[in-house]
């Protein structure tokens, strides 16, 4: 009996190690963000000024709005020619780089994965303001595309709507390539070389082993690099607002650049809407990443 | 095995990690903005933005280094040394006027203003909406003794809500139209032969001009289009009627768009996707013989040193001919609901921008700053020829000029519509229909006023 009570009081003090590390997370998640999110979510019912706002009449004016708003609808399509166009080819070209570079017989390995990781070490901004300047009228890739004489004369890639959300497409795969790259690196190291030798001795060429036993094993780090490239594509922002402040003629604003002029960038500080939006985005991340996890769940 | 399971599912939480940590992060830079101006009023409040009771200090927020502080700067000197030799004036400089902006939006959402300053530069066609908005984040200045009559109408009314002041204007936003006249020479034209012409005769001439030198006669930030605002101001119009947009209706408007756009095509007007490419590319990378805007641009042109006393300055073209003026831009000061010493504050801004000689001389001489003032505006400083603008005395034609501005509507969703109209004009240039590109931005306009 006694012997008995000892071993609760050991499941008992495990139990309360355990919620006390659990506490202060928890406690910092709900303040910083559960309680925002809900407060978020009152104020996408009401309208009105900051200092005054009113409740909605009806309830859902905000929610009903953002759907006959043409501009809001315009940032959902770009936001989704982003990320159809970007996903797959980032994430393509960084299990490409990730498997030559988890070559065991590459030289300098160590240097050229800091290489195409390094734009991931840049601020966004910065990259932005690069990426804008070396794309002006003015800029380098004009003067080269001139003098090469593949362009009679300066193109204005900003100003022109196609070339400018491609340019935002590319800024972006440079950007985040590396990134994803680490993640399919890290995975790789997982699968058993043992596993590539059996390929071997079977007679397997290098696309079939690639394809037949790297892919299926990535599987995991596959599913999680898209969740998170949605995720960060959905709410892209940096991008549209320092390449091309969403122009010309909002041809190349994302969801997140509209909910910012919604509540700062212009001046309308029209809050209750932008939390309406923020909520939309919020429902759609949630919607991708449960629809990207049941497709790529094993378990079958 | 076991310990690669293990490190396999260390590598899975690590990532985990890394991909709450990334989430995070992205939703930060989403609400960067908010962030940013939290900041930028936490920074002021350990500051301790505001003045104490009782003190002979005044705290300003304000932007511009060589535009608004030098004026500020002159302002506190009048006023040591003529008023209350303690006075002293810490201005606090923002690194762009929405940065101000954005203290009153936060200060008004939270309800609190202690982290704003005593004083604070404030554009002009913002004010009424922030008014609007946060009615008690400003406080009225009816009582001060200035000689209102004294300021142009049309400046004055950005700062008078309902009737009663609430700010001191610093600038004036006269619109000039400056000419390269050495290259117009070459054309065969004088500054006078673009006095008082109409948009038709412009768009002759700007043609030849830039056949012969390849320079745009015009150019504009494609992005923050202010060229319909300016053009339909000189025709005494507005782009809002009774408080609703008035564009496709708008037949002096829709007049104004085609000039627009013939001029596009025609190479006389050049439009920039920003306004860097505006100041940087197209006006200091001379690409100009012309330049259109509120007489602060001034600073700006003569930055480029070797076409120094080739420039001149004139009225506006219109539609008919005639001369025509404007007005865009800039900035008034105003008394904060913070403010501990609004006696202080009110008896330093009437007696400096108020209509004190020195406080504008100096604003002039040191920052290009120019006086809405009609008395102040008589000064010597005033008459004197600029060297740059071939000895031309600008300033006191700019006063001048300042003097006809015709009072337009104004609304508070200026930008806003300006927002639409500047996307309209780059949709026409691109091949869409003009008045179907018109209804748009009026349908967009409409949607945001919640009409």
């Amino acid at each position: 009996m006694n012997r008995k009570k000892k071993e609760m009081n050991i499941t008992a003090k495990q139990q309360a190690a355990g919620w006390a590390f659990l506490t202060p997370a928890t406690l910092l998640l709900v303040i910083m963000s559960f309680y925002p999110i809900i407060q978020a979510f009152i104020m996408a019912l009401k309208t009105g000024s900051s200092a005054n706002m009113q409740w909605c009449e009806p309830i859902t004016y905000n929610f009903t709005r953002m759907f006959s708003d043409k501009l809001f609808m315009r940032s959902v399509v770009n936001t989704f020619l982003y990320l159809l166009i970007e996903v797959p080819i980032m994430l393509v070209l960084a299990i490409l780089l990730a498997q030559l570079l988890n070559n065991k017989d590459l030289k300098f390995k160590g240097f050229f994965r800091t290489c195409v990781f390094l734009p991931c070490a840049t601020s966004l901004v910065s990259y932005a303001l690069i990426f804008k300047s070396l794309f002006a009228t003015e800029g380098l890739i004009n003067s080269i595309l001139v003098k090469v004489g593949i362009l009679s004369e300066n193109f204005n890639f900003l100003g022109t709507t196609y070339t400018a959300k491609a340019i935002i497409i590319i800024a972006l795969i440079w950007r985040w390539t590396g990134y994803n790259m680490v993640f399919f690196l890290a995975g790789l190291q997982n699968i058993e070389y043992s596993v590539y030798e059996a390929a071997k001795i079977d007679g397997a060429s290098g696309w079939k082993t690639f394809w037949h036993i790297t892919v299926p094993l990535l599987k995991p780090t596959i599913v999680m690099t898209m969740i998170m490239s949605i995720n960060g594509t959905l709410q892209l922002f940096d991008e549209s607002v320092n390449l091309t402040k969403g122009g010309p003629a909002n041809s190349t604003i994302t969801m997140s650049h509209y909910i910012y002029n919604s509540s700062f960038g212009e001046g309308t500080t029209n809050f209750g809407y932008a939390a309406a939006m923020s909520f939309f985005i919020f429902i759609l991340v949630a919607v991708l990443a449960f629809i990207n996890m049941k497709v790529g769940d094993t378990r079958d | 095995m076991k310990k690669k399971l293990l490190s396999a599912l260390l590598a899975t939480a690590m990532t985990a990690a890394l991909l709450a940590g990334c989430g995070s992060s992205e939703s930060a830079t989403a609400e960067g903005g908010e962030a940013q101006t939290e900041g930028a009023s936490e920074g002021a409040s350990s500051e301790g933005a505001a003045s104490e009771a009782g003190e002979n200090k005044l705290t300003v927020y304000a932007w511009d280094a060589n535009f608004n502080i030098p004026a500020l700067q002159a302002a506190a000197d009048d006023y040591k040394a003529n008023v209350d030799s303690e006075f002293e004036l810490e201005i606090i400089e923002q690194s762009q006027s929405s940065d101000i902006e954005n203290a009153i939006t936060l200060a008004g959402s939270a309800g609190d203003y202690s982290t704003l300053p005593d004083i604070v530069l404030f554009q002009d066609h913002w004010f009424h909406k922030y008014q609007k908005d946060y009615p008690d984040a400003f406080v009225p200045v009816d009582d001060a003794e200035v000689d209102w009559n004294d300021f142009g109408a049309e400046k004055l009314s950005y700062s008078v809500v309902d009737g009663t002041p609430y700010g001191f204007p610093v600038d004036n936003g006269t619109v000039i139209f400056a000419y390269r006249v050495d290259l117009l020479e070459e054309c065969g034209y004088t500054i006078d032969d673009m006095t008082g012409i109409s948009w038709a005769d412009f768009i002759k001439i700007g043609e030849e001009v830039y056949n012969k030198t390849g320079k745009y006669l015009l150019c504009m930030d494609g992005d923050g289009n202010d060229l319909i605002y300016m053009m339909l101001q000189a025709e005494g119009e507005s782009q809002f009627k009774d408080g609703k947009p008035y564009i496709t209706e708008n037949g002096t408007l829709v007049e104004i768009i085609g000039v627009i756009e013939e001029m596009l095509d025609k190479n006389v007007l050049y439009l920039t996707n920003d306004w860097s490419g505006y100041t940087n590319q197209a006006i200091l990378g001379d690409m100009v013989a012309g330049v259109m805007n509120g007489n602060w641009i001034i600073p700006t042109i003569s930055q480029v040193e070797e076409n120094s006393g080739k420039w001149e300055i004139t009225s506006l073209p219109t539609l008919n001919g005639g001369e025509g003026y404007a007005s865009n831009g800039g900035s008034s000061l105003y008394i904060t609901a913070n403010c501990k010493n609004v006696d202080l504050a009110k008896k330093f801004l009437s007696y400096t921008f108020g209509g004190s000689a020195a406080t504008y001389d100096a604003a002039l001489t040191n920052g290009g700053v120019i006086t809405c003032c009609v008395s102040a505006g008589q000064s010597d400083v005033y008459n004197q020829g600029v060297a740059y603008f071939n000895d031309q005395p600008i300033y006191a034609k700019i006063v001048e000029m300042g003097a006809n501005v015709p009072i337009v509507e104004q609304s508070d969703y200026h930008y806003t519509c300006r927002t639409q109209i500047a996307a309209a004009v780059i949709n026409i240039h691109n091949g869409a229909d003009t008045m179907t590109a018109l209804q748009e931005a009026e349908d967009q306009l409409n949607f945001e006023m919640g009409n």
